[in-house]
């Protein structure tokens, strides 16, 4: 294990660190800080045009292989862009659907006609993405989709509902699994569609969450249309398509979420200090404590770096949801009875506020603490199952 | 930046994994920890003589293998499967403290070369009474030495002293006059304690005066602490693997217990803490050649995530077994006794968790 950092890997982080400084300012500098968990709403117009710069630019799919338009970077080099970008407070990504789940989705089980129409605009930020996967009847049990499709005419129809889709009233498109077999079950007979969003088919509802914003949305499909030849892999066979998309490499995000997350612990902790808190010995240990554990988490981050293990993936996001959660809970307790007053009616809320009550859903969504604690205990250890 | 271990280094963790398994597991521990006064002499004879283990790290000027403190590293967490019965943690330690930038070498030189030979080392770097009296060349110690780790089969200890111009590592033969070794019996059997009382004893000033004294007193601690949190992954890793297995062959209620969520559950939080220790060992070992200048910070915490997962395992691996688990006969209790007493003897947690406070500026 040898962690120091090349010479060529520090040039590239001047490269990065000069163009960020270089292009986040004029209209843009007012992005800093924009957007992210719990704050999807923020500037999403201008944070598309900041997109836009960044694909200009060749920022965008840097782990891709620039035989489809990537930049075929390193993983130091995309760690270092993403920590870097975090850094400058650059901000929240309008399009992680499409660049993180959808492009590599398509490198890796695509057809090469599909790649050449979807990844450009990916590449470029002029189409978003949205991930069309949870239902009402299936959340943590994923392979329970009833949303179906049948080919009619040409092209398929889609009739169904989708939940939790995150930005969707922002997407362009939706990858959606739908069940294409009639009266197939479980884990066969489904397929991995791109759908258009808008279409009169498709229709979509806000969710107002407990934070009083919507970021997450149902989508209703009826008789929704989408090209018979937008189907990813081969018809009936979604699951695998859909589970290599949960599978891909996510080292590189934990570690740029965490240099967020270390700003928000030095927010609370000067909180601390401010408010006097810090005094308080059970105070100071939890501060003391959560510094602790987002060092152990990079450790964590660098050690199982480009090892694509599902034992990694689910400690991963057992450590951060959990974390994050508890960092909610000790942003607002340093702010004492302060932190039950709202800056501004109807429901606005101030940063800790935000993270107190968003964090509720980083232990829910993209896998439960629950889910992600049976994956360990059946396919990691060995555990039988019940 | 290479985030795994090479050939080399996954090597030498097969043959340890392999020799511990085959000499220094089950009986060979027991029996070390009920009769041998927590000392197996036939394992360390071979780990010293064959293998060379405790000049891993050692310059080969003094007949060492010049390996990085990874490869130490690696040793500890292999010997740790086992809590195998060996004053190697010790040893490495001393050997570490006396290569550090602020020893004189001149001084350290015989005292390496000791080790690499078979020898003992021990470290004792926490308060004492000890007071140095004369001249630095015929220096002499007064004072007591408490628990002292594996300090009944040491042939040597390092020792903090406080002396009148701040702390100072002074290297002290236990065979010397005016040296009296008591063995001290021990909740943890696998590792034994001594307190040494020092009458007018000789000893070898090894540090210069003033910061360049607090500089290897503190690192010597360091270097402690990192040497436990890998030792602590070892032990943490085999305890669950023996939980575990345990949970799918015993059955109740007709089906085997480790198919109950309840207790796969608290398995995957086991896993997770493991997981976490491994990486922050990893990190922690990396740290003390490749970026000495976070060991402070890094050395503390790395102790504390360590030794906590290996307490929440061993604890839990207790329960788990039901009442298996609390029997004399079981190792279960080998490893929680290990992990509380090796809390305690650094001060507790709540210690440990204050000094990487201070250190990272948060209080």
């Amino acid at each position: 294990m040898d962690l120091s950092v090349t010479a060529e890997d520090e040039a590239f982080r001047a490269e990065v660190r000069e163009w960020l400084a270089q292009n986040l300012r004029g209209e843009f500098e007012q992005l800093r800080g924009a957007g992210g968990s719990g704050r999807e709403h923020e500037a999403i117009e201008l944070r598309t045009e900041w997109e836009q710069a960044l694909g200009a630019a060749g920022w965008i799919g840097l782990g891709l292989p620039q035989s489809v338009g990537g930049r075929g970077a390193t993983l130091m080099q995309q760690v270092i862009f993403a920590e870097e970008y975090a850094r400058a407070d650059a901000p929240g990504r309008v399009n992680h659907m499409g660049e993180y789940l959808l492009a590599p989705t398509l490198v890796a089980f695509g057809s090469e006609e599909l790649q050449r129409r979807f990844l450009p605009g990916v590449l470029k930020g002029e189409e978003m993405w949205c991930q069309g996967y949870s239902e009402p009847g299936a959340g943590s049990d994923l392979a329970g989709v009833r949303t179906k499709a049948v080919l009619k005419d040409g092209s398929w129809s889609i009739e169904g509902q989708k939940v939790w889709t995150s930005l969707a009233f922002h997407a362009d498109w939706c990858f959606v699994i739908a069940r294409t077999e009639p009266d197939s079950e479980r884990h066969r007979g489904l397929s991995y569609l791109l759908v258009p969003m808008d279409q009169e088919g498709v229709d979509i509802r806000p969710i107002v969450q407990i934070t009083g914003s919507s970021e997450f949305s149902e989508v209703f499909f009826d008789d929704a249309r989408t090209e018979a030849r937008y189907v990813v892999g081969e018809p009936g066979d979604g699951w695998r398509v859909a589970m290599g998309t949960l599978g891909f490499e996510r080292g590189v995000a934990t570690l740029a979420q965490q240099v967020g997350f270390q700003r928000e612990l030095d927010q609370v902790i000067a909180d601390a200090r401010e408010s006097g808190t810090v005094e308080d010995p059970q105070i100071a240990e939890r501060l003391v404590q959560a510094w602790i554990e987002l060092r152990v988490m990079r450790y964590q981050a660098l050690r199982t770096l480009g090892t694509n293990e599902p034992a990694a993936a689910s400690v991963s996001k057992l450590l951060w949801a959990n974390w994050h959660r508890r960092l909610g809970e000790l942003g607002i307790d340093v702010r004492g009875a302060a932190a039950t007053v709202l800056p501004a009616e109807p429901y606005e809320l101030t940063r800790e506020q935000a993270v107190f009550l968003y964090t509720r859903a980083d232990t829910i969504y993209a896998g439960s603490n629950e889910i992600q604690r049976n994956i360990l205990a059946e396919r990691v250890l060995g555990l039988p199952r019940g | 930046m290479e985030f795994t271990l090479n050939d080399e280094q996954r090597d030498l963790q097969q043959t340890l994994r392999g020799f511990v398994e085959r000499h220094a597991s089950g009986k060979v521990v027991r029996d070390a920890a009920e009769r041998g006064e927590g000392f197996s002499a036939p394992v360390w004879v071979r780990l010293t003589g064959e293998m060379e283990l405790t000049g891993l790290a050692i310059d080969p000027a003094h007949g060492g293998a010049g390996a990085s403190f990874v490869e130490v590293g690696i040793a500890l967490e292999e010997l740790g499967r086992s809590l195998v019965p060996v004053p190697f943690l010790v040893t490495v330690t001393a050997a570490h403290a006396l290569g550090g930038p602020d020893v004189d070498a001149e001084r350290a030189a015989p005292l390496l070369e000791r080790i690499t030979g078979g020898c003992v080392a021990t470290v004792s770097l926490g308060e004492n009474s000890v007071r140095s009296t004369g001249a630095r060349a015929g220096v002499t110690l007064n004072g007591q030495l408490d628990h002292v780790l594996d300090g009944p089969h040491a042939a040597f200890v390092i020792a903090a002293v406080e002396d009148d111009d701040g702390p100072a590592l002074y290297g002290i033969d236990l065979a010397a006059d005016g040296v009296v070794v008591e063995a001290q019996a021990t909740m943890d059997q696998t590792r034994r304690q001594a307190t040494i009382r020092l009458s007018d004893a000789p000893a070898t000033l090894l540090t210069p005066a003033g910061d360049a004294g607090a500089a290897a007193v503190e690192r010597a601690r360091e270097i402690l602490s990192v040497a436990l949190a890998c030792e602590a992954v070892g032990a943490a890793a085999r305890c669950l693997e023996i939980t575990v297995k345990y949970l799918g062959e015993r059955v109740q209620f007709g089906r085997p217990i480790g198919s109950f969520q309840a207790l796969k559950h608290r398995c995957a939080d086991l896993f997770v803490a493991l997981e976490s220790a491994r990486s922050t060992a990893a990190y922690a070992s990396w740290v003390v050649d490749g970026a000495p200048q976070e060991l402070p910070t890094v050395a503390p915490l790395s102790q504390l995530v360590c030794g906590e997962a290996l307490l929440q395992i061993a604890s839990e691996s207790i329960q788990l077994h039901g009442g298996i688990g609390f029997t004399w006969e079981h190792d279960a209790h080998y490893f929680f006794k290990r992990a509380k007493s090796t809390e305690l003897l650094s001060g507790g947690n709540r210690y440990l968790r204050r000094l990487v406070g201070q250190r990272a500026g948060i209080i």
